[in-house]
């Protein structure tokens, strides 16, 4: 009851911290640069309580569930939203390299949050037994692997979605219309996502509106390359996390279903994914096809992240199908 | 000679003087230097062990240049493949070339995923009349997708298909021909690019500044510090930093072909077989396990004995199963015991090879006794499969079992915990626990269920491929890792009193001009004069 109570209350907290962090964001966007600078690092600090709160709420679980908190959609929801304010807080802290990570992993965290404890799951937030498969020391490594792996690559190509949105967007005078109409255009693309959209492109608009009456063309150019840099090593780290997170599911199958790799349909997408973000880093490796195409690239690997971190356990099928919608 | 430092770094004095900046400094120096000589000449003493350590390092460093050799073989290596013509020392040659193209990978990698999604989208392993009434020629998916495409290009088993593994055989080749032709060689560059004779070839550099005043030793000093190899011939200084950075990506393309190699393994060479064995009864390894691939070579361990001692079940409170244990023997051909081990999901039993998990489980009889007489075998059989939810039935008959429907106790059961127990005329009578030895009173008949007796489900393999595949999973984890590391390079040139520093980096391009300020920073401003 005790434990309850209290991830209640941490839930409550992370949510509504990082509910008012956004709000800041968007303050920002309204409000005169100069007046916003001690704001924008209260949100920082805002992260990090998120991240504190999480880390209780997945801590809370842990200790009265009596396994690792990974065990069903609900669990990595939280857990994705976790990697995100650790993403952040890293390049918070990394005060030096100023990179426009947290423009996208603050909007990120809310989001997958809002969606986790919405009405949407509804009988997800209950602690799940653990069916026999689960039981095992593996899940504590394949899971974070995969989720930390997917929460990097999400923002690594989120920011080549930003790149790409950016590079095509006409410079004009016409400046909120023509925002106004990408995002809408995106919206309509990925309606799914459109909330980083918004906040991506609010942060960016930050960035060039302080430099609007230098010369805006030489801040785009910086903010591209910037854009495709970061992107590429935090899509590099992610490939890492999301290497060993398949690798690692790989012996554990072994270990449990008797075959080191069955095909089904969590793994084959998870194997798609990483096929294109290996496409992606040899297309980074060769410079003919730098930019724009390395971007095309991982916007489309960002939404097979999504179709084979969500896809899959929507439909429910295969043996990934542990804490899937339809098994409720 | 005189040197004037910074005295936060005073430290990195050395005086060397054999150091060829003897150029005569011009002459309003010497005043201002005076002072600072002593200066030096005090620290000198507590220096002077530092200085002989740190000369001696760099010397050391300079005495093996494995690059003269590396540019030498590499020579050699291309002349004798100049010299051979002829077409067929040419084709495989062309074949390389074409093969380690980065284009053609791209296309072969986006050609993998898509089949391998077009697998999860189209039902795999059904009957063809399914797929007859999935993709009708009359309204075919998409305007063209029809049942004579899947049979034609083998989509109703994607992942053996023709195709697809003929797609995985030309990545292979790829990834081979990438390695040869691209990637070895750079690495021979990489460490061939040694030394920069001119200032020009160091300004062309990603990185690149000059320092007035400076001294390449100290140079060497402040980046052997920072974790660089540094090598120094005369004037001019290399460094590197993060090598392994340039040579994992061959590490992960030769982890890649081991995984296909241990693949093509399992895949040719495997045994598999499934049993459902109740709980007492025993079978031999050879019967259950059947050949997957020609290269299927039974071996000793196959005639091994497997007696299932026990079977059981674990439940959480709410009465789901929370695991499955099976206790097994293995027994010789003599019948002696060679091994005994409770498996369970998650910890299967390895054994000569053949490694037994414990995958299912099923309802295999109730032990049930009548007004004390029995106890009687009833089997229980599978009544509806349900997804996961497995329901198993039993009967009893009562009274004369010639007549022509006979009446009798039925008796149900989810799992081997609670028997759910129906009378004659089918109405519900009650619910036991086996072991409980309660009876129950229907019709003025006492029954007691005695016990219940499982059947685990196993899965035996064999699968020379494992351990292929395990080495490449490690090397795999292993050389994503150290691929993130930069493998950065630095050169520089001493050119009279400037120091012309330059460098590039492969991997964190945004930070190494950071990085580098940082360190060109620590280098000590040089002042020389001669003092005569």
């Amino acid at each position: 009851m005790i434990f309850s109570i209290l991830e209640h209350i941490l839930t409550h907290i992370s949510f509504s911290v990082v509910s008012i962090v956004l709000t800041i964001y968007f303050l920002t966007l309204l409000v005169n640069l100069d007046e916003i600078i001690g704001f924008f690092d209260s949100s920082d600090k805002g992260i990090v309580i998120t991240f504190f709160g999480i880390t209780g709420l997945l801590f809370t679980r842990w200790i009265y569930s009596g396994h690792f908190p990974l065990s069903n959609l609900y669990e990595s929801l939280i857990f994705l939203s976790w990697a995100f304010s650790i993403i952040h807080m890293v390049s918070y802290f990394n005060k030096k390299n100023k990179n426009h990570l947290n423009a996208i992993t603050a909007p990120s965290a809310i989001f997958i949050q809002g969606f986790a404890t919405s009405g949407l799951l509804n009988n997800m937030p209950q602690s799940a037994i653990l069916v026999p498969a689960l039981q095992s020391q593996w899940l504590m490594m394949h899971v974070s692997m995969m989720i930390l792996g997917y929460g990097a690559l999400l923002c690594g190509s989120l920011l080549s979605i930003a790149l790409l949105v950016i590079t095509f967007r006409k410079v004009g005078s016409t400046f909120w219309k023509n925002n106004r109409k990408t995002k809408f255009l995106l919206n309509e693309l990925f309606s799914f996502d459109g909330l980083y959209y918004i906040n991506e492109r609010n942060s960016v608009l930050l960035q060039q509106n302080s430099n609007f009456s230098f010369s805006r063309n030489y801040y785009r150019y910086q903010l591209i390359e910037q854009l495709d840099y970061w992107s590429f090593r935090i899509i590099s780290l992610g490939f890492i996390f999301l290497t060993v997170g398949i690798l690692s599911g790989a012996v554990w199958a072994n270990e449990t279903w008797g075959s080191y790799w069955n095909w089904d349909p969590k793994e084959t997408w998870a194997f798609i994914t990483w096929t294109i973000f290996a496409i992606y880093l040899h297309i980074k490796t060769n410079r003919n096809f730098r930019g724009i195409n390395s971007a095309i690239v991982a916007s489309i690997g960002f939404l097979l992240i999504w179709i084979c971190y969500f896809g899959v356990n929507l439909l429910g099928i295969g043996l990934h199908s542990y804490g899937s919608f339809t098994s409720n | 000679m005189i040197v004037t430092l910074n005295p936060k770094i005073l430290h990195f004095s050395k005086l060397n003087p054999q150091s060829p900046l003897s150029r005569p400094s011009p002459r309003f120096y010497r005043t201002r230097t005076i002072s600072l000589t002593t200066n030096c000449k005090l620290q000198n003493p507590q220096d002077g062990n530092k200085t002989g350590s740190i000369t001696k390092t760099i010397s050391l460093s300079d005495s093996a240049p494995p690059v003269t050799e590396e540019s030498s073989v590499k020579g050699g290596g291309n002349g004798g493949g100049g010299g051979g013509g002829g077409f067929l020392k040419r084709l495989p040659r062309k074949v390389l070339s074409v093969l380690s193209n980065l284009p053609l990978a791209i296309t072969e990698m986006s050609t993998i995923a898509a089949l391998m999604a077009l697998g999860t989208v189209i039902e795999q392993g059904e009957t063809p009349e399914f797929y007859f009434e999935k993709y009708p020629e009359d309204s075919p998916v998409l305007g063209f997708f029809t049942w004579r495409w899947i049979f034609a290009l083998g989509l109703d088993h994607m992942y053996s298909a023709p195709i697809f593994l003929g797609m995985l055989a030309l990545l292979a080749a790829s990834l081979m021909a990438c390695t040869y032709t691209t990637q070895i060689p750079l690495v021979k560059v990489a460490r061939r690019w040694s030394f920069m004779k001119s200032d020009d070839a160091i300004k062309k550099q990603d990185f690149a500044e000059s320092l007035p005043r400076a001294s390449i030793q100290d140079l060497g000093v402040i980046l052997m510090g920072d974790g660089y190899e540094v090598f120094m011939k005369g004037p001019s200084l290399y460094a590197f930093k993060g090598l392994a950075g340039r040579f994992a990506p061959i590490g992960v393309h030769i982890a890649m072909i081991l995984i296909m190699v241990g693949g093509t393994l399992s895949a040719t060479g495997s045994f598999r077989g499934s049993v459902t064995v109740p709980q007492g009864l025993n079978f031999v390894m050879g019967d259950v396990l059947g050949p997957i691939g020609f290269l299927s070579v039974p071996t000793d361990s196959f005639n091994t004995e497997v007696h299932v001692n026990r079977f059981t079940m674990d439940y959480y409170d709410s009465g789901e199963v929370s695991q499955f244990h099976s206790d097994l023997s293995l027994r010789d051909l003599n019948g002696k015991e060679v091994m005994r081990k409770t498996i369970s999901v998650n910890d299967p039993l390895r054994y000569g090879g053949v490694t037994i998990y414990q995958t299912d489980w099923s309802f295999s009889a109730l032990q049930v006794s009548k007004d004390g007489e029995g106890p009687f075998n009833l089997a229980m059989a599978p009544i509806k499969i349900n997804g996961d939810k497995k329901l198993y039935g039993t009967f009893l008959p009562v009274g004369d079992t010639n007549a022509p429907n006979v009446k009798g106790i039925s008796m149900l059961a989810r799992d081997l915990q609670s028997i759910v127990v129906y009378d004659l005329e089918g109405k519900f009578a009650g619910i036991r626990r086996p072991n409980s030895k309660l009876p129950i009173e229907i019709d003025g008949m006492k029954i007691v269920i005695e016990d219940a007796i499982g059947s685990t489900g196993l899965e035996l393999k064999t699968d020379p491929g494992v351990p292929v595949v395990y080495a490449g999973f490690g090397a795999l984890m292993l050389t994503t890792c150290i691929s993130y590391l930069s493998h950065s390079q630095i050169w520089a040139l001493q050119n009279g009193t400037t120091l012309m520093v330059g460098g590039r980096t492969n991997r964190a391009k945004n930070e190494f001009p950071d990085d580098m300020n940082r360190l060109l920073d620590q280098v000590p401003e040089l002042i020389k004069t001669s003092v005569d």
